[in-house]
């Protein structure tokens, strides 16, 4: 009995196309998304731009305000959206599958926290510090979050054996803790300025200032997603159980190893150069399964693209909704996120 | 031979001192053998180390794979050293109880057995497919492709598991207490399944379990282990007696012939002190 | 608009005065009711003679228990402080609670300042010497067109990220416009504006300050900070070398030297009505 006439004969295959082709009409379906999204962003905005203006190339560009604020504001913050919402979508999958937990989003692990604290430090601190084109903010939240993300590995990792999953969990969520009383204490002895500043870093924004910050942060988010690639089979088989997995060739310690550093390297960028945007890795990653299933050899792709999408289109309604004031992008995110995930409960249960 | 296990000895950590102590045994190919003991013998822990999971302090652990040595003698490799992946392709292990984080599909779980076949990428073929759903037929849950693993019955969950075994084309089967947690008739599935699949297909299997009469059913082996160490090891007329019973589970009981069934049980009798 | 006085049953002149707000502190001073404080917040640095007073606390924290202790008659108090307000009255004592407003409050301010001091005549002359400072400036500026000006007094250092530039209300729009400036964002009626990259760019201004209050930027710094302007470099400001940094712990505080800051601003805006 060949493979496709049961896939055709059978009601058994009929629910399950093969694999490469429901890979490829994914990348297809999915990135066609990402790339109409990110393709018409860049035209709407709280001020009305001329596009055949903007891309004329006969006005000088020093005149040419529509140009100036399609390439120099509209493009690089589509730009930031796609790049951040990718990643965050990515490593919320990655995450649940390594924690095996459902719930688990970006900041489990407590990236956002140290990149918080780094990022309050900093401004309570008036650092004057960067790190090439990172200003001192962002390179104090990166630190935060790499110097929180080697605590929580060294808990976690055990040589040669496989990581403590409930050890990761549990140091995550008292690190989070921990570190949001040290976060509230600096914003407590922060005059009244700084800690409006803090407030506003933690909500997010996606208007990182230019093509720069985003081309800071790139090293790190083309080696997480190098990393990326080589796990989903590996997740799948995971998430149906350690023992199991080792059983089918799965060297599980280096799987959870990539996936934790994968995740640490891709939150810790997007929270860099856009601070804490919640709900994105936890949003995307069920949404996506619930339009594919569980199976981590599409979801991974296609949660990266629909993570950036998604968050490039919530920073549309964020810049447009309440124009010319514009809205952190993160409340955008939780005000979507927030009803999704009480509904995805109830329908649960 | 198949597997040979030579004094092997394995501890978990410092405090709990060692789950298995000096023990030596041979899985010859085409057996069915069980492992047979009380909890915390070191079933588990023996199976673990056989399929490469754990690896042993002391002693070695070794396979041979047919004809690979001078003459066709078989010539053992140490499992530590035989990569992961290829070893996948000669044992597979059902463990007690599978609980996917996700709500894969039985067909996806049966495949994820192919993974040790695959290419860098994972991403099954036709032919894959073909020999998913063979494995799906032989443990007659065809019928069952389509649907949430987790929605299944303890019997069929079991079932579609072993499949997923069966799908990475092992020569040897290690399934770890396959009928703790299921119906009695399902237990008989099970059970019959095993049978059939070592009889019809050659699949050698190892069986812990702690229920006398299902090894009594379907092994012709046995491997008695008390306390990290083996207490008697044979075929199974020789070694499922009433003595042994009572070295092993301070348990008397009758061990006879029952004709219509046309094996040994065992019936316990009461507790000694 | 809530503020002013508490309790204002009692005439006599407030002697033992606590002040949590910087920008009262100095009004008392300006008024010459110096002598009347007894306590200063933790932020207060200016006059001279505060830096020796004792401090209880500011906007998040004020220390009920040492303000007890000082035996006050008059607390000036932020608008929000209702908890420490409903506590001085429970013991008696006066509050008189920060009102935020543009210049006009600022003199109303002054002028209840004075009355609850017994110093309604040096409130009136201070008054009265603001309004001709400010008068100078507007004489000055007369007449001159108004360029596109651009407030900016926070934002992350090295970056154009979290700017904050007031908005078409408050004191330091209405001081812009005496100092003959349009603020680009007087449309949006609020004192505070985030503004994205690309509502900079919409507005373009023809002129950028930057007031630093609290951290001085100067030499390297300031070439650092002046240099992340280029990021937009198609603003005429940028285009025009008009950006200006001003240093000064009067900036921004909307107090007796507000005349001052208008004075900085003018400069800033029409260097030429100054040479």
């Amino acid at each position: 009995m060949s493979a496709t006439s049961s896939s055709v004969a059978t009601p058994v295959g009929a629910g399950l196309r093969p694999i490469r082709l429901r890979l490829t009409l994914t990348v297809l379906g999915y990135g066609a998304l990402a790339l109409v999204v990110c393709l018409l962003a860049p035209l709407v905005g709280s001020t009305s731009i001329s596009v055949s203006r903007a891309l004329d190339r006969s006005i000088p560009f020093a005149d040419n305000v529509d140009a100036q604020i399609f390439f120099l504001a509209r493009l690089p913050r589509v730009l930031a959206g796609a790049t951040v919402g990718a990643a965050l979508a990515t490593s919320g999958v990655v995450l649940q599958a390594l924690l095996r937990n459902p719930l688990a989003t970006p900041f489990t692990l407590g990236v956002s926290s140290g990149a918080a604290l780094g990022a309050v430090v900093a401004i309570a601190g008036g650092m004057t510090v960067g790190l090439g084109p990172l200003s001192p903010v962002p390179f104090a939240s990166l630190a935060g979050a790499f110097l929180v993300s080697a605590i929580i590995y060294a808990l976690g990792t055990r040589p040669g054996r496989p990581m403590s999953t409930d050890v990761l969990l549990l140091a995550g969520v008292t690190l989070n803790a921990f570190l949001s009383a040290l976060i509230l204490l600096v914003q407590y002895f922060a005059d009244f300025a700084e800690t409006y500043r803090m407030v506003r870093w933690l909500m997010g924004d996606l208007d990182a200032g230019g093509f720069l910050p985003i081309a800071a942060v790139l090293p790190l988010l083309v080696v997480a997603f190098a990393m990326f690639a080589t796990l989903p089979s590996a997740l799948n088989l995971l998430s149906v159980g350690a023992d199991t997995a080792s059983t089918r060739g799965v060297s599980v310690p280096r799987t959870q190893r990539v996936a934790f550093v994968a995740t640490a390297l891709a939150t810790s960028a997007a929270v860099t150069l856009a601070g804490p945007i919640g709900f994105v890795g936890i949003v995307v990653p069920h949404l996506v399964r619930l339009m594919t299933g569980v199976d981590h050899r599409i979801v991974l792709p296609a949660s990266a693209l629909f993570g950036a999408a998604f968050l490039v289109a919530c920073d549309l309604v964020a810049r447009t909704v309440l124009a010319p004031v514009e809205l952190p992008v993160g409340i955008v995110t939780a005000v979507i996120g927030g009803p999704f995930f009480l509904w995805l409960l109830v329908r649960k249960s | 031979m198949v597997l040979q296990v030579r004094h092997v000895s394995f501890g978990y950590d410092a405090t709990h001192g060692f789950a298995l102590r000096d023990v030596s045994l041979a899985v010859e190919r085409g057996s069915l053998t069980g492992l047979l003991g009380p909890n915390g013998c070191g079933k588990t822990t023996l199976l673990k180390l056989m399929a490469g999971v754990l690896r042993a302090q002391q002693g070695s652990i070794t396979l041979a794979a047919a004809g690979s040595g001078p003459a066709g003698r078989a010539v053992g490799r140490a499992l530590a050293d035989i990569p992961r992946r290829e070893l996948a392709r000669h044992i597979a292990v059902v463990p007690q109880e599978t609980h996917p984080a996700f709500d894969y599909r039985v067909i996806e779980m049966v495949l994820m057995g192919r993974h040790p076949h695959l290419g860098p990428f994972a991403l099954e073929g036709p032919g894959d497919l073909a020999i998913a759903h063979d494995a799906l037929a032989a443990t007659g849950t065809g019928h069952l492709a389509a649907r949430s693993y987790m929605s299944l019955s303890g019997g069929e969950k079991q079932r579609v598991v072993i499949a997923s075994a069966l799908a990475q084309q092992p020569d040897i089967l290690l399934l770890d207490e396959p009928t703790a947690s299921l119906d009695l008739a399902y237990q008989l599935e099970v059970a019959a399944l095993l049978a059939r699949l070592n009889r019809e297909r050659g699949v050698t299997v190892v069986v812990a379990t702690h229920d006398l009469n299902l090894a009594a059913s379907i092994c012709r082996r046995l491997v008695l282990l008390r306390a990290g160490r083996v207490l008697a090891q044979g075929d199974t007329d020789a070694v499922l007696t009433g003595d042994t019973i009572r070295d092993l589970y301070d348990v008397d009981a009758d061990v006879r012939f029952h004709d219509r069934s046309g094996h040994l049980t065992v019936v316990p009798i009461g507790r000694i002190r | 608009m809530t503020g002013g006085l508490q309790a204002s049953a009692n005439q006599r002149p407030a002697t033992r005065i606590v002040s949590l707000v910087p920008a009262l502190t100095e009004m008392l001073f300006a008024i010459g009711a110096g002598p009347q404080v007894v306590a200063v917040s933790a932020y207060d640095d200016f006059p001279p003679e505060t830096k020796t007073l004792p401090r209880v606390g500011a906007l998040l924290d004020p220390d009920v228990e040492r303000i007890l202790a000082l035996r006050p008659d008059l607390v000036l108090t932020y608008g929000s402080q209702d908890t420490l307000e409903s506590q001085l009255g429970g013991a008696g004592i006066r509050a008189f609670s920060y009102r935020h407003g543009g210049l006009e409050t600022l003199f109303t301010t002054l002028r209840d300042l004075g009355e609850v001091t017994g110093r309604t005549m040096q409130a009136t002359r201070t008054t009265d010497d603001i309004r001709r400072q400010l008068d100078a400036v507007r004489a000055r500026v007369r007449g001159r067109p108004r360029p596109r000006v651009l407030l900016v007094f926070g934002r992350e250092p090295q970056s154009l990220r979290q700017l904050y530039v007031s908005g078409g209300a408050g004191f330091l729009h209405e001081m812009l416009e005496i100092a003959g400036g349009t603020n680009v964002f007087a449309d949006i009626r609020r004192e505070s504006v985030q503004p994205s990259s690309e509502a900079l760019l919409t507005r373009a201004p023809d002129v950028v300050i930057e007031i630093h209050g609290t951290r001085m930027i100067t030499g390297t710094d300031a070439a650092r900070e002046r240099a992340v302007w280029s990021a937009l470099a198609s603003l005429p400001a940028v285009r025009n070398g008009r950006i200006y940094f001003l240093n000064g712990d009067y900036l921004g505080v909307p107090g007796p030297r507000v005349g001052l800051t208008t004075d900085a601003f003018a400069r800033a805006v029409h260097p030429e009505a100054f040479r």
